[in-house]
C-alpha cells in the first residue's frame, strides 16, 4: 500500500557541529514510537564506530515514521546528513531528495559558520526551512537574541522560529505540528514513467550496495528490472525496504516516499550517487537532474610503516586494506606509488582534511594496517610547453611531480570561499590571519551585535594545514569556519627544494606562493634540524629555488657517542643496543651517507610553528 | 620482612630460568681451555644508589646466611671446572663490604679449597674486593688479607658533598682516604678508586679538583665514568621529571680530556675508556672481560662468559636460593657459541682499550665466516683510518684520542659489516 503524497513529506535536519542534530533526530524518532527511549539513545542515525566517537555523522541514511496529526496518519521521511565542511556535496546531495529542511541552532551559541553554509545549500535547493532553536533548556540559552541572528544572517523571521528542547522533549510536538503543516508535500509525478534519485548508497558486507532512493515518479516493486540511467547498468530489485529505523522489507515504494533497495549489486563502483533509476522495460526519457560527482582536492600519500615487525607483504595488507573500504566509501581514490624515501604506496585523494582523518582511521582501524601518512598537499593546475611549443594542462598533486621550473608556463590551485563566524572583537586577528594565508577580504555582515561573519576567499593549500586551529586560538575558541572549493585560480607559485649534504632530495620539495618561499624553506630546514639524527660528520641542509639557495642549516657532528661502562656483565645486552641502532637506520632513508628518519618526510607543509 | 626490592624489574614468569648453568658446562667441548677468571656477585647494598642499574636489594641481614651457604655451594660446583690456577677474581655488588665478618671467613675459605689461588697468592694475579668507604673497617680488610685479597677498590665517586647527594650516595667524602690508609695498613696496596664525571651541577672546576684530590691519595688505579642514565633508575626517572639539567656535551668531552691529562701527568695512563692505572697496574680481571677471554661466575645475577657460551644467573636472589642443579644456579639470557657473535663482540670490547684488538685472530675468524669479511672489515677500518678516528700499529687496530669518544658508533658499523657478511 503507497500512501498519497498528500501525507508525505520529506525532509532533512541541518545545523553546526554539536548544535543538537543527532539529540533532535531521536527525539523526533521517539515522539512518533518509532523507537523507545533506551534505543534513542544510541542515535540510530550514526551507524558506524567512528562516527559515533568523533561525534559527527559521515554517511546519510534516511528513516521513515507515522505520525498521527488531527486524526491523519503522515509519513515522515527524514534524511540525514553529516556535518561537516568536507561534505557539504554529501548535504547537498541529501537535500536533493527532500522538500524541506529543519535548521537546528543552538539557542546558547548562536549562528556558526556551518549554519550559514548549509543553510545557503537549502535555500539554493529551493527548500522551504524551518529554523529551530535547540537547546533553551540550557541556563546560557539565549531564544530571542539567537532568532535575531537567524534573521540578520539568513534572512528567516526571528517570529517564525521554534522554540525546543531536544534533552527535555519541550516543543517536539509544535515541531512535528509545523513539519506537517508547513513543509510542502511531494510534488505530483511529472511523467507516467518511473523515476528515482539515488541520494546514497552502502555496502554491507552481506547483501552487497543498498541503494538509498527518493521516489519522484512512479512506483518500484520487489522483482522489478530497473536500469541506472547514467551508468546504463541493469539489476533486478531483490529487496525493497524502509528504515523505521529498523530495516523493514516492503513490497513497494510510491512516488514521493523513501527507501532502499537491494539488487544483487557487488561493488560502490557499479552506482553512482545522483544516478536515475529507471524501469527498464519502460525507462523514462530523461533523468533527473542530478549533481556533480565529489572533487578530490586534498591528497596524500599512505604507505605501509615499516616499523612494524611484519615484512614483506606491507603493501600488500595495505593494498587490500584500501580496496575492501573503498567498497564502503566511494569518495577517495587511490592510486599506487612509489617514493624513494617511504617505498610501494598509495596516493589518494580526499574531499577535504577531515575526510582524510576518517579514511585514515578507518584503514587502521578496519584493515590493521599501520599507516606512514606524508603531509597532505592540494591538487595543482600546471601548463606546461613543451618542445614543440604546444601548451598543455598537468594536473599535479605532488611536488616532487613538478616538471622542470623551464617549462612551466603558469600554476593555478584551488580556491575557497570561506565563511568566519567570530565575535567582534576578535575581527582584526582574523583578518590577519585570513591575509597572512593569502586570503582576499570579501565581505563582512554583522550576525548579532557581537559577532561577524566575514567571506574570504583563501587557497585551499593555505587552510590544509593548521588554519583551523589557528583561527580557534585566535578566537578563544569562538570563531567557527566553513569553506567550500570555488575555482582554479593562478598565482606566482615555486617549488622549493631541499638539499641534504648538497643532495637535492625531491621528497621534500614544497609548492608555495613566491613571497612565501623562504619562510617556507627556512622553517622546514629547522623542522628537519630536528627530525634528522647527527651523525659523525657535519650536515648541510638548504632549501632553493630553482638553484638559488634561499637558506641554510647545519646538523652538526657527533663529538661524543661512547658507553661509559662496560664490563662482563653488559655485553650481551650492549651488543644488542648496538645491533638495534644499526637496525634503526635501515628504517631511514639513505641520501647519501645521511640517514633520513620517516618521520622527517612528513615535515614537509606542516606549516605550524 | 621480605626484603625490599628497590628499582628492580624483577623477572616475570615467561623469564622463569629453564636451565641451570651444569647444562652449559656438560656441553662445553673437551678441549675448550678452561676459564681463568671469576667473578662473586655479592647482591646486598644498604640502600639504592638512584644512578644504578645493578642488581641489589636494600639489604634487611636476614638471607646474608642462606645466602653464603648457597653460593658456596655454587663455588664448589664451579671449582670443579676450573682446574687451572686462577689469573683473578673479583667481587663485586652490590655492597660486598656489607657481608658480614664470619661470612667473608667462609666465603673466602672456600676460594681457597675450590680453586688453585697459587698466582695470586704468588702477586702474578689479582684478587679485587668491591668496598664501599662507609662500611669497610680495619677488621674487615684484616680479613680480606687474610683470604689472598691483594687488591680493592673503592667507589669515591666524588668528593663534593653536594654531588654525593645528587647522586644520593650516603658516605663522607673525607672517609675515602682514611678507608685508603687503612687498607695500606692492613697490608693491600693494590688500590682503585672510582670517580663520575657529568654529574649535574658539576663545574670543569669541581672535577678537575676531584681528580687532584684522587691523585693526591696515591692509589695506582683510577676508573671515572661519565655518568650514565641508564633505563629504570631513579636519576633517569629524576631527569625525566625536569629535576636538574643533564651535563652538556661540550663538558662531558672537556671532563673526559681533563681525566687523561690530569691522571697522565700524575702517571697514571688511559688504558680504557674510563679506565687509568700505573703501568703494569691495570686491572687483570677487567682485562679479561675487554679481551673476550672465559671467566666462571657466581651469585644472583653474575655474567659468565665459558667456551663461547654467554648466560647470566637468575637475577632473582629468591629463586637463586631455590634452585640448585648440583650446586649450579639457574640462569638466562643463555647464547650458544657463535663465531660471528663472538667476533662482534671482540671488536666491542677490544676496540674500548687503548691497545685495541688484534688484526690476526680477528682474520682468522673472518675467514671462518665469509671469504669476503675481511676486505669489509679492512675496508671500513681504512674508511675510520681516513676520518681520523682509527689507527693501525703492529698489527692492531686502535681507536684515536677522537675515535675514544666516538667508540659506539664505530664500533656499530664494524659490527654491522660482521653482521651483514
Ligand atoms: N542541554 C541540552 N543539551 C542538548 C540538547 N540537544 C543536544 N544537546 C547536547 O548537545 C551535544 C551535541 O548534540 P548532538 O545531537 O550530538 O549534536 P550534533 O553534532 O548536531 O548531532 C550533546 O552533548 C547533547 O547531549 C538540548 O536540547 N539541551
Ligand atoms: S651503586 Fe653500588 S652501592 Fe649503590 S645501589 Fe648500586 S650496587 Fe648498591
Amino acid at each position: 500500500m503507497t500512501t498519497d503524497i498528500k501525507h508525505i513529506r520529506n525532509f532533512s535536519i541541518i545545523a553546526h557541529i554539536d548544535h543538537g542534530k543527532s539529540t533532535l533526530a531521536d527525539r523526533l524518532l521517539q515522539a512518533t514510537q518509532a523507537v523507545t527511549a533506551r534505543e534513542a539513545r544510541n542515535q540510530l542515525l550514526d551507524s558506524m564506530d567512528l562516527e559515533r566517537e568523533r561525534g559527527i555523522t559521515i554517511k546519510a541514511s534516511a528513516v521513515t515514521v507515522h505520525h498521527t496529526h488531527n486524526g491523519q496518519e503522515y509519513m515522515l521521511n527524514f534524511i540525514d546528513t553529516p556535518g561537516h565542511v568536507d561534505f557539504t556535496y554529501e548535504v547537498s546531495r541529501a537535500l536533493k531528495a527532500c522538500e524541506g529542511a529543519i535548521l537546528v541552532v543552538d539557542a546558547a551559541q548562536g549562528v556558526q559558520a556551518q549554519t550559514v553554509v548549509n543553510a545557503y545549500l537549502a535555500i539554493e535547493q529551493d527548500l522551504d526551512i524551518i529554523s529551530v532553536l535547540n537547546k533553551i533548556d540550557l541556563p546560557g540559552a539565549r531564544p530571542d537574541d539567537i532568532a535575531m541572528e537567524i534573521e540578520q544572517a539568513l534572512g528567516m523571521a526571528a517570529e517564525d522560529c521554534i522554540l525546543v528542547s531536544a534533552k527535555t522533549g519541550q516543543g517536539i510536538d509544535e515541531l512535528l505540528e509545523t513539519i506537517i503543516e508547513k513543509l510542502p508535500q511531494p510534488p505530483a509525478p511529472t511523467t507516467n514513467k518511473t523515476r528515482a534519485l539515488i541520494f546514497d548508497a552502502i555496502y554491507d558486507d552481506y547483501r552487497g550496495v543498498i541503494v538509498y532512493f527518493r521516489m519522484f515518479d512512479g512506483t518500484l516493486k520487489t522483482g522489478d528490472k530497473i536500469r541506472m540511467m547514467g551508468l546504463g547498468r541493469n539489476f533486478s530489485i531483490t529487496e525493497l525496504g524502509k528504515y523505521t529505523p529498523k530495516p523493514e522489507k516492503v513490497k513497494s515504494v510510491g512516488p514521493g516516499e523513501t527507501g532502499y533497495l537491494v539488487a544483487a549489486i557487488k561493488t560502490l563502483g557499479d552506482v553512482r550517487v545522483g544516478d536515475t533509476i529507471t524501469l527498464e522495460n519502460s525507462p523514462a526519457d530523461q533523468p533527473l537532474s542530478g549533481y556533480e560527482p565529489p572533487q578530490q582536492m586534498v591528497f596524500c600519500d599512505f604507505y605501509p610503516s615499516t616499523n612494524s615487525e611484519k615484512k614483506n607483504n606491507d603493501f600488500e595488507e595495505l593494498r587490500d586494506a584500501i580496496n575492501r573500504l573503498s567498497l564502503n566509501d566511494s569518495s577517495f581514490t587511490f592510486q599506487p606509488v612509489h617514493s624513494e624515501a617511504l617505498g610501494f604506496g598509495f596516493r589518494c585523494g580526499f574531499l577535504g582534511l577531515l575526510h582524510m582523518d576518517i579514511i585514515q582511521e578507518r584503514l587502521e582501524r578496519e584493515g590493521d594496517v599501520e599507516i606512514v601518512q606524508t603531509a597532505p598537499t592540494v591538487s595543482y593546475k600546471v601548463q606546461v610547453r613543451s618542445k614543440k611549443g604546444l601548451i598543455k594542462e598537468l594536473e599535479i598533486h605532488n611536488p616532487a611531480d613538478l616538471p622542470d621550473a623551464g617549462t612551466i608556463v603558469s600554476i593555478a590551485e584551488p580556491m575557497c570561499r570561506v565563511n568566519i563566524i567570530s565575535p567582534s572583537e576578535f575581527v582584526g586577528e582574523v583578518m590577519k590571519l585570513c591575509l597572512e594565508r593569502r586570503g582576499i577580504y570579501k565581505h563582512q555582515t554583522l550576525v548579532s551585535a557581537t559577532r561577524q561573519m566575514m567571506t574570504f576567499e583563501i587557497p585551499l593549500a593555505e587552510i590544509i594545514y593548521d588554519f583551523y586551529d589557528k583561527l580557534k586560538g585566535l578566537t578563544s575558541g569562538y570563531g567557527t569556519m566553513d569553506y567550500e572549493i570555488t575555482q582554479y585560480h593562478n598565482d606566482n607559485l615555486v617549488k622549493v627544494q631541499v638539499l641534504i649534504n648538497a643532495e637535492p632530495v625531491e621528497a621534500l620539495s614544497l609548492i608555495c606562493h613566491k613571497d612565501r618561499a623562504e619562510f617556507r624553506g627556512r622553517q622546514l630546514l629547522t623542522k628537519l634540524k630536528k627530525q634528522i639524527p647527527r651523525h659523525q660528520f657535519e650536515i648541510p641542509l638548504q632549501a632553493a629555488i630553482g638553484g638559488k639557495i634561499i637558506g641554510r642549516e647545519t646538523i652538526k657532528g657527533f663529538r661524543k657517542n661512547v658507553t661509559a661502562k662496560c664490563y662482563g656483565g653488559d655485553v650481551s645486552r650492549k651488543r644488542k643496543l648496538l645491533e638495534a641502532q644499526k637496525k634503526g637506520k635501515k628504517r631511514m632513508k639513505s641520501v647519501g651517507s645521511v640517514q633520513i628518519p620517516q618521520e622527517a618526510f612528513m615535515a614537509v607543509l606542516d606549516q605550524s610553528e | 620482612m621480605a626484603p625490599q626490592y628497590n628499582h628492580i624489574v624483577l623477572p616475570t614468569l615467561g623469564q622463569c630460568p629453564s636451565a641451570s648453568a651444569r647444562q652449559v658446562f656438560l656441553a662445553l667441548k673437551p678441549q675448550t681451555s678452561p676459564a681463568r677468571a671469576l667473578y662473586i656477585h655479592i647482591p646486598f647494598c644498604s640502600h639504592k644508589c638512584d644512578y644504578c642499574d645493578f642488581y641489589s636489594l636494600v639489604d634487611t641481614r636476614d638471607r646474608q646466611n642462606v645466602f653464603t651457604d648457597r653460593l658456596i655451594r655454587e663455588l664448589r660446583a664451579l671449582g670443579s671446572f676450573a682446574p687451572e690456577p686462577l689469573n683473578s677474581i673479583f667481587i663485586g655488588g652490590g655492597t660486598p663490604s656489607l657481608l658480614d665478618a664470619s661470612l667473608w671467613e667462609r666465603l673466602l675459605g672456600e676460594l681457597n679449597d675450590s680453586f688453585d689461588l697459587s698466582r695470586i697468592q704468588t702477586g702474578q694475579g689479582e684478587f679485587t674486593v668491591e668496598c664501599n668507604p662507609e662500611s669497610t673497617t680495619p677488621e674487615f680488610l684484616g680479613i680480606l688479607k687474610a683470604g689472598s685479597v691483594d687488591r680493592v677498590s673503592f667507589g669515591a665517586q666524588s668528593f663534593e658533598p653536594e654531588h654525593l647527594k645528587t647522586l644520593q650516595r650516603l658516605h663522607d667524602p673525607d672517609r675515602v682516604e682514611l678507608v685508603i690508609i687503612m687498607a695500606q695498613d692492613a697490608g693491600i696496596v693494590r688500590q682503585s678508586l672510582d670517580l663520575i664525571y657529568a654529574i649535574p651541577g658539576q663545574t670543569l672546576r669541581q672535577w678537575q679538583r676531584d681528580l687532584q684530590r684522587a691523585v693526591a691519595i696515591g692509589v695506582e688505579h683510577i676508573s671515572c665514568y661519565n655518568l650514565t642514565y641508564e633505563p629504570a633508575t631513579a636519576m633517569t626517572a629524576r631527569l625525566n621529571q625536569g629535576e636538574f639539567t643533564p651535563a652538556d656535551e661540550d663538558l662531558e668531552i672537556q671532563s673526559f680530556e681533563l681525566a687523561g691529562k690530569v691522571l697522565g701527568e700524575a702517571g697514571l695512563m688511559r688504558y680504557e675508556i674510563s679506565n687509568f692505572a700505573q703501568k703494569g697496574c691495570e686491572s687483570l680481571h677487567n682485562l679479561a672481560y675487554w679481551r673476550s677471554e672465559s671467566w666462571l661466575a657466581a651469585g644472583p645475577a653474575a655474567a659468565a662468559h665459558v667456551g663461547g657460551h654467554r648466560y647470566r644467573n637468575t637475577p632473582h636472589l629468591g629463586q637463586y636460593l631455590d634452585f640448585d642443579d648440583q650446586g649450579f644456579a639457574p640462569i638466562m639470557d643463555h647464547e650458544q657459541p657463535d663465531t660471528r657473535r663472538a667476533l662482534a663482540e671482540r671488536l666491542m670490547m677490544g676496540l674500548r682499550l687503548v691497545e685495541g684488538v688484534d688484526s690476526d685472530p680477528i682474520y682468522r675468524a673472518g675467514e671462518q665466516i665469509n671469504e669476503h669479511l675481511c676486505d669489509q672489515l679492512r675496508e671500513c677500518v681504512l674508511k675510520q683510518i681516513e676520518a681520523g678516528l682509527m689507527a693501525m700499529q703492529d698489527g692492531r687496530w686502535q681507536l684515536t684520542d677522537a675515535g675514544l669518544l666516538l667508540t659506539d658508533g664505530i664500533v656499530a658499523e664494524l659490527m654491522d659489516v660482521v653482521y651483514q657478511a
